[in-house]
């Protein structure tokens, strides 16, 4: 005869306690005004405005697309090239433990701190336009693709790094022929997602004056106009669909 | 069999008094080798005697617990290390990276990183080409090492230890996954290194028929028997 056993307290286990409990303690987030809206005619009301959508303005909003495309991809291409010297020297199995700790607070620091808010300190120091954007988006960037990049470095298993050095090639030459080709399908596909995300951020830090398309979305806002609204957000769900199109399709090509 | 284990002329390698452990348990004891140039040196023994620790030793990779590998009479084991062709039991090839890169490999320890950062030289990649066919590879020296087959990885291993043209090679089980043709021919190839360039090999092998036919020299080891190692040179 067996005794059943009383179930036992893994850490999954307690992690779904702590966030059940979490979910419990946040309930009265749900409060909202306390007043008795009607909310589905509500937001019924709303839509409404947004249909049809008023086309005539996509001449006037076609070079502001193309100028969110232009900052996601230069905020892209920076933020990756300075990511690969972080993500390097916050990679545990790369760098001393002092150099990646600090590289590690580093980049939680950027992470910290929301895209609109880096766009805001860039266009207090650079002004109102697309520069302030791609400053913003790059740095904001950095945060993340400088994590993404690190943790594609750290699973690679570093013996054949090793065993390039130990026939004399040097630490940069370990890690280039060692550890670069196992990380790059990943870092390649990282970098496409954060394409893709750089253009929706590209498409909201207008809102604080950093350029695009979201300048017009702020506008259109401002004086009510939700059918040129809605033409704005149609315009950036098809760019957006036509970037996830196009990235899983190369990110299908990385992984073959 | 203890002291001055000796194969005449100057010695290439000298291992003095080495003893080597790990995990606390000692696999070598007190082995002593004198290793002249241009000869292929066996290590024999069974799994677990200690063969693989003693070419990581020679490779410079494991500290010896007590005595010392001499290099030429010195000590200089980084600089030595440029001179070294090495092929581990696991390979330790770059799966993305094709065959014709990986066997490039071995020449980054006699070139600067600033030469090697983008890519070789026609020269290094037209070398790298003949070792490849050297090995009956040239069908596949761009292709990626993970879609090769065992054996195929094997031969890269081997090419990419040829190719800087090493003073010394360390081969730890060079033909465990080769029919026994390529084996003899890998063998030979290797053994054409000693004779033709004055190239010292040291090799694990297994099969007694191959090791008779092709080792200068046998090294056996014994497990749990640390100190009671064998050596023995073939009469010529």
């Amino acid at each position: 005869m067996t005794r059943e056993q009383p179930p036992r307290l893994t850490a999954f286990r307690i992690t779904l306690l702590v966030f059940a409990l979490a979910a419990i303690f946040s309930l009265p987030a749900l409060r909202g005004s306390g007043r008795s809206l009607d909310h589905g005619a509500n937001m019924a009301r709303f839509l409404d405005r947004f249909w049809p959508p008023d086309f005539s303005i996509f001449p006037q909003i076609f070079p502001a697309l193309l100028e969110t495309l232009q900052m996601a991809v230069l905020a892209t291409a920076f933020s990756a090239a300075v990511s690969l010297v972080i993500a390097v020297a916050a990679a545990q199995n790369i760098s001393p433990r002092p150099v990646v700790l600090a590289a590690r607070f580093a980049l939680n620091v950027i992470r910290s701190i929301p895209s609109l808010i880096w766009a805001l300190l860039a266009v207090a120091a650079f002004g109102a336009n697309s520069l302030a954007g791609v400053i913003g988006l790059s740095i904001y960037s950095v945060g993340y693709l400088g994590k993404f990049f690190s943790d594609a470095f750290e699973s690679v298993e570093t013996g054949v790094a090793e065993a390039l050095r130990a026939t004399g090639a040097d630490a940069i030459q370990g890690f280039q022929y060692g550890i670069w080709p196992h990380a790059r399908p990943l870092v390649w596909s990282q970098t496409l997602w954060m394409l893709e995300y750089n253009v929706r951020s590209a498409a909201i830090v207008g809102y604080v004056g950093a350029g695009g398309i979201g300048t017009w979305l702020h506008t259109y806002q401002e004086y009510y106009q939700w059918d040129k609204f809605a033409t704005v957000l149609l315009c950036i769900l098809v760019v957006v669909l036509i970037l996830d199109f196009a990235g899983s399709r190369i990110r299908r090509q990385f992984a073959a | 069999m203890r002291g001055g284990i000796s194969m005449a002329e100057t010695a290439q390698i000298e291992v003095r008094s080495l003893t080597l452990a790990r995990g606390g348990r000692v696999l070598v004891e007190d082995l002593n080798l004198q290793i002249p140039r241009g000869r292929l040196v066996v290590v024999a023994g069974p799994s677990g005697a200690g063969k693989t620790s003693l070419l990581s030793c020679l490779a410079g990779l494991l500290a010896a617990e007590c005595g010392s590998v001499i290099y030429e009479g010195r000590h200089d084991a980084p600089a030595f290390r440029r001179r070294l062709g090495l092929v581990f039991q696991h390979l330790m090839l770059t799966p993305n990276a094709s065959a014709r890169t990986n066997v490039l490999c071995g020449r980054l320890g006699q070139l600067p990183w600033w030469r090697t950062l983008t890519g070789f030289s026609q020269v290094d990649k037209a070398r790298a080409g003949e070792i490849l066919s050297e090995f009956e590879l040239a069908d596949c020296a761009g292709t990626p090492v993970r879609r090769l087959s065992g054996g195929e990885r094997q031969r890269v291993a081997i090419a990419r230890a040829l190719i800087a043209a090493p003073e010394v090679v360390l081969a730890d089980e060079p033909v465990s996954h080769l029919d026994t043709h390529l084996a003899r021919a890998v063998l030979a190839r290797l053994q054409r290194e000693t004779r033709e360039r004055g190239c010292t090999v040291f090799c694990i092998l297994h099969h007694e028929e191959i090791v008779a036919e092709f080792a200068d020299a046998v090294l056996t080891l014994k497990k749990d028997a640390p100190g009671e190692w064998h050596f023995a040179q073939k009469s010529s």
